[in-house]
């Protein structure tokens, strides 16, 4: 299956049907993209603008997702909380996908004392909760976007490393491996080139997660005023900023938190899909 | 075969791993910017306390005798005293990580209750509407964050119906239940997600595995099969990804505690952050690492019980 897989005009040949969970995750991640990047267009107004004439006003026609305790409008500040939650998305995740997959190859193909390392180095990170780890690094850095993205990333990179380590060893001891040695190819060559497209499936597939992941842990950090700082609309300063109001103004939290679950489900059924797609493709 | 071996090798693994934590704290600490001094004294401090405070906290030394006077603190017990508390890091551990642990475990009891027969419930009906539906609510479970789902949890059936307490810990062992039944219940939703997906897998697999199919050739019952065939081996997977969630649910903790107010280790990591009360927070990682290792402990060795061939 590796060597089909391995070449490209095969691949190419094949027909492939999309499962319905990656087109529906893809519809959902689609949309969300480009509400984030063009928030202003969807949005009926400013979203730092107040009316103290509105505080607190339930759903209208006016104001369909109500208005929160400055009078400004949630559906607004849902809108462009897009902006920085998709943003969250990618920037906590690339960086840790990015590394983990290089260190991931080199180090599966090396094997050896430096997986026998690397493995006592996983060993040892997993040990901290992962959400406690980002935690106390943000407190040490300071509050913050910039300082959540190198608290993730300072972590993130050793689950990317580890799934494309052990793919990693098992494509070198096939024969297209061997035949790239036979032919002279440098090992870097042979790594980056022929190995790691047939060894990356996992750590792709694990990233579409991994961005459901963040959006969660970017939103629990704004929640708890550690992550994007008010008044930034971000979904979970938006939860934060409502909670007191829960039972006299609910229309404030529910609203953001309606728009993580769909941005998360959608992440994860791009995964899932993804997933199930290059099964089948197997 | 005797598992004794296995576990005393395992417990000397654990060496490197506590020498690896207490050097991950150790780092953390001192990338702290700004000296520790001027935080416990304010922004208004004079020089000559400045200095005073670290030569008091060995702050003037160089890194490696910092390092080992470190060590040598932790191996005598001592984590040093909180800064706003005034209190010894070690009470302050004894006194919230009962909490956070019962918290943990309760959720993780949840979290199994309600994964182990809608996981078997789906993989019988496989495909059907009974498990479509399963995984349609477990995968939006799944992309809800704690601190939401615990708002609303709170609201509804604490604010609303008055059914539960709106926060706190309560006194007693019955009530500290009752309180913290819907903090649990936030914690476990995530979890129980994940659980179902893997063991609905797991049991897909082995129920049609041949060895599956001799045992119902030899007629024996189905409901025996199921258990002591279907059940021990779909569970060893399980197992291994509950032991590894714990470190995922004590992270969580420290959310489900900021939400319903509950006085352990995770709210107190958090009010320590805001405080900027550094002794805490490094002791507080510390003790939840250190959870989170024995905990793996306890994994590996229910592992190699279920499956002896991992002890070899």
């Amino acid at each position: 299956m590796t060597i089909v897989a391995a070449n490209p005009a095969v691949r190419r040949r094949a027909r492939i049907s999309l499962p319905f969970t990656l087109v529906f995750g893809g519809v959902i991640i689609g949309l969300s993209t480009i509400v984030a990047f063009f928030p202003s267009l969807f949005a009926p107004y400013d979203p730092a603008a107040m009316d103290y004439n509105a505080l607190l006003q339930a759903p209208t026609v006016a104001h369909p997702f109500g208005t929160d305790s400055f009078g400004r409008d949630v559906l607004t500040r849902v809108i462009h909380a897009y902006t920085v939650d998709m943003q969250i998305a990618l920037f906590a995740t690339l960086f840790p996908f990015v590394f983990g997959t290089i260190v991931g190859a080199l180090v599966g193909y090396a094997g050896g004392w430096a997986n026998a390392l690397f493995g006592r180095v996983v060993d040892a990170i997993i040990t901290f909760p992962f959400l406690v780890l980002v935690i106390a690094i943000v407190a040490v850095l300071g509050p913050g976007l910039v300082n959540m993205y190198v608290a993730v990333s300072v972590v993130g990179w050793v689950f990317y490393a580890r799934l494309v380590a052990t793919e990693v060893q098992v494509q070198k001891r096939l024969d297209y491996a061997d035949s790239g040695r036979a032919m002279g190819y440098r090992p870097l060559r042979i790594i980056f080139r022929h190995l790691l497209p047939n060894a990356i499936t996992p750590a792709l597939v694990y990233w579409m997660t991994d961005m459901a992941l963040a959006i969660l842990l970017g939103s629990s950090l704004g929640y708890l005023g550690l992550g994007a700082q008010p008044p930034t609309a971000e979904w979970g300063v938006q939860i934060a900023d409502g909670k007191n109001f829960m039972n006299t103004a609910w229309w404030i939290s529910v609203f953001p938190g309606i728009a993580i679950v769909i941005t998360g489900l959608g992440f994860s059924l791009v995964g899932d899909g993804l997933a199930e797609l290059l099964r089948t493709k197997k | 075969m005797s598992l004794v071996p296995y576990i005393l090798r395992r417990l000397l693994q654990l060496i490197p791993t506590f020498a690896f934590i207490v050097l991950v704290v150790f780092i953390l600490v001192r990338l702290l910017p700004g000296d520790p001094a001027s935080a416990i004294l304010g922004d208004r401090a004079l020089d000559a306390d400045v200095n005073r405070i670290n030569a008091e906290l060995g702050l003037d030394q160089p890194l490696p005798v910092q390092f080992i006077a470190f060590v040598k603190a932790i191996a005598t017990g001592n984590l040093g005293n909180s800064i706003t508390l005034k209190l010894p890091v070690t009470d302050l551990i004894a006194q919230r990580m009962p909490v956070t642990l019962m918290l943990t475990v309760m959720a993780a009891l949840i979290a199994l209750v309600l994964a182990l027969p809608l996981a078997f419930l789906a993989a019988l009906q496989r495909d059907k509407l009974a498990d479509n539906a399963i995984r349609g609510v477990f995968q939006v479970g799944l992309s809800m964050p704690v601190f939401y789902l615990g708002i609303i949890l709170l609201t509804v059936f604490g604010a609303g119906l008055g059914w539960f307490p709106v926060g706190g810990y309560g006194e007693g062992f019955l009530d500290h239940v009752h309180h913290l039944i819907l903090p649990a219940l936030t914690l476990a939703l995530s979890l129980a997600a994940i659980l179902m997906r893997n063991l609905r897998a797991a049991i897909i697999g082995v129920v049609g595995a041949e060895y599956v199919d001799f045992a119902r050739a030899k007629g024996l019952r189905p409901r025996l099969i199921m258990i002591r065939h279907v059940l021990r081996n779909a569970l060893i997977s399980t197992v291994t990804l509950f032991g590894l969630s714990i470190g995922t649910l004590l992270g969580g903790a420290v959310i489900t505690e900021t939400v319903f107010a509950i006085p352990g280790a995770g709210r107190l990591m958090i009010d320590s952050i805001y405080g900027r009360d550094y002794p805490v927070v490094q002791g507080m990682t510390l003790a939840l690492a250190v959870c989170v290792s024995l905990t793996f402990l306890l994994t590996d060795i229910v592992q190699a019980y279920l499956d002896p061939r991992v002890a070899r």
